[in-house]
This record gives structure tokens, C-alpha cells and sequence, in this order.
């Protein structure tokens, strides 16, 4: 899946791109400890966790795009390190269930 | 940030005490005891222990054996993953004149599997205070990450009090924290950032002061700042 065709299946806002992203898998969840230990690489993060470190812990674990949800806003220094570490974060309206089902035909990301 | 920089910027600013809480390790507790005594400067020490729940907390002690100890604890409950400081930055400990004794290889920006209860137990086992961390942030607070402080079944309080950041607002969030003694402090990353803001109390920076001070709701916030 392209970052331009997930975008479309959830009314996303682009706000930090990779045009080259390759999005194969998809993961859900808040805890970033979690994320660390479960989520694969070419992968999708579908989150509330608006946080610089978020960012840190998606460079580790190979995910090319953050989806943050409930268009919760993106902080500028999350923002930066972002475009710094080549991830990507597009924000949507939907919750973190209906963002997953929006993007069901992803597998899950396993580790 | 050096220990004797974080001493000389907390005694130029007129603090009476400061504490030095690493996330998730006090390996530096030595250096900073040092420069802090050779300042005449009250100084107190434990670590910013990043719970189970991703719950930022602050274990204070004044003890460098019981310091020791939690280091120890806390490592052994890290993940096995090695840091990446190109993505967290390098993790130097040093000594109080400024020569690195080794660069920390845990990764200490991730959580530990103890969580509040079991932090909270350790702590008051070892005589030492439990604070949750700037509560008011929506990442990394017991509100954020559980929505409400933690209090265990049986009644009691697993913190003896909670922190307000430096921007926020003490009327909004007084309801909330109403049966907990309060502290503002700069939760400093960077040398500018140490005593923007503090916490007065009539009492000694000590932690049977502290414990009194806390006992006693006897906190009184600096003004918050209004922008960074």
C-alpha cells in the first residue's frame, strides 16, 4: 500500500511524508513498550501516542508510517524528528478500532 | 549537562536544594552528592523510573547504597535491546570532575517491567518518597497513560505526592490532585532549563523534611511559565 492510498481509506491529513513508503503490515497500540516488543518492520502504527518517542521506538522497529488518531496534534519536536529519521505521520479523524478495520486488508505486523 | 554546571546553575538561581532523577538509572548520583557538597548545596537522588504502565515516576532517596540498589532493580527489569544512541542519544556516566566512567549500553528510554505498585513498594521499603511525574502531560502521566492516579484497594497511596510541569496551570488541575501534596519543578533536560521554575516549603530538603512537608500539603508552586 502506498502512503497516498492509506491516506484515502482514512480521511487522513498528511503531516509528515516519505514518498517512498512501502506499507505492507499494520499494528495497533498506545503503549510504546509494546510497539517495541510486537510491531514489525514496513509496517503501519495506528496510535494515539503523539510523543517524540514514539518516533525513537518506530526507527527500531522498521515502521514507515504513524497514524495518529482522533486527529490528536502532532508536536513540533515529534514533527522534526520525524522528517529527521524518515518516518512518516498522517493524523485522522478515526479512532484507533475503526482506523484498524479502515486498513484491515494490511496483515498484522508480527516480531 | 555536567553535574557541576547542573550545581552551579540551581546555586546561582538561589535554590536551597535540587534532585537528580535520570531516567531510569542514578548512576550519576556520585558525581552529582559531590558537586553538590563541595557547593554546600542540598541534593537528593534516585531515578525517573518509566513503569510497566509507561508511567513516568520519581524515586527519590538519600542513600547511595539504596541508589545502587534501584539501578540494579530497574536494569534488571529493562528490555535486553542494547541503547541506539544515534536514535536516544549517548548515556555517559561520569564522575563529579567531569571524566566519563562509561557509556551506559542499556536502553534506558524504554519502560521496566516493575510496575506502579511494585515501584511504589519499593521505594517505601527502603524508606525513600514516590512522586508521579508531571502529571498534567498527556504522555508518559499516570492520567495520561491510566486516566487517574492509581490508589491501591485497600485505601492508602502508592505516591507520597505529584508533580506539576513547569507550564501547568495549578487551578485546573487542583481538583484532580486534591488528596496529594503538590511540587513544581523544571524537570531540567538542559542547563537553561534548571530552576525556571521550583517549589517552596518551610522545612528541611531532606527526605524526612520532604516527607513532613508532604504530610503536611505544605508545597508552594512557582509561578508556571507561559511559554518554553
Amino acid at each position: 500500500m502506498t502512503l497516498n492510498e492509506l491516506i484515502a481509506k482514512i480521511n487522513g491529513t498528511l503531516v509528515v511524508d516519505k514518498p517512498d513508503a512501502t506499507i505492507s503490515a499494520a499494528y495497533t497500540s498506545d503503549l510504546l513498550s509494546d510497539v517495541m516488543g510486537h510491531c514489525g518492520d514496513e509496517s503501519a502504527l495506528i496510535t494515539i501516542q503523539n510523543h517524540l518517542n514514539t518516533i525513537a521506538v518506530c526507527t527500531l522497529v522498521g515502521v514507515e508510517v504513524i497514524v495518529i488518531c482522533h486527529d490528536r496534534p502532532v508536536p513540533d519536536d515529534m514533527k522534526a524528528a520525524a522528517e529527521r529519521e524518515e518516518v512518516a505521520i498522517v493524523t485522522t479523524p478515526l479512532s484507533q478500532f475503526a482506523a484498524s478495520v479502515a486498513l484491515a486488508e494490511l496483515t498484522p505486523a508480527a516480531r | 549537562m555536567s553535574p557541576a554546571a547542573i550545581v552551579a546553575a540551581a546555586k546561582a538561581a538561589g535554590m536551597d536544594g535540587i534532585a537528580l532523577t535520570d531516567h531510569q538509572s542514578a548512576k550519576n548520583t556520585p558525581a552529582i552528592v559531590e558537586c553538590a557538597r563541595r557547593a554546600g548545596l542540598a541534593c537528593l537522588f534516585g531515578a525517573e523510573v518509566q513503569t510497566a504502565e509507561e508511567v513516568h515516576t520519581l524515586a527519590l532517596f538519600d542513600s547511595l547504597e539504596t541508589a545502587r540498589e534501584l539501578t540494579d532493580w530497574i536494569y534488571a527489569a529493562l528490555p535486553r535491546r542494547k541503547n541506539d544512541p544515534e536514535t536516544f542519544g549517548e548515556q555517559p556516566v561520569v564522575t563529579w570532575d567531569e571524566e566519563i566512567i562509561e557509556m551506559e549500553e542499556k536502553i534506558l528510554a524504554a519502560s521496566c517491567a516493575h510496575d506502579i505498585p511494585t515501584v511504589a513498594d519499593f521505594v517505601h521499603r527502603r524508606g525513600g518518597l514516590y512522586i508521579a511525574a508531571h502529571v498534567d502531560r498527556p504522555n508518559f502521566s499516570v492520567f495520561g497513560s491510566l486516566g487517574e492516579i492509581p490508589e491501591p484497594f485497600g485505601g492508602g497511596h502508592y505516591f507520597d505526592a505529584v508533580e506539576l510541569s513547569r507550564t501547568a496551570d495549578e487551578a485546573t488541575w487542583r481538583d484532580k490532585i486534591s488528596n496529594y501534596a503538590v511540587i513544581r519543578s523544571s524537570d531540567a533536560h538542559h542547563l537553561s532549563d534548571v530552576s525556571r521554575v521550583w517549589t517552596e516549603a518551610d522545612g528541611a530538603f531532606t527526605i524526612a523534611g520532604l516527607k513532613d512537608i508532604f504530610n503536611r500539603r505544605a508545597t508552594r508552586l512557582s509561578p508556571r511559565l507561559t511559554r518554553f
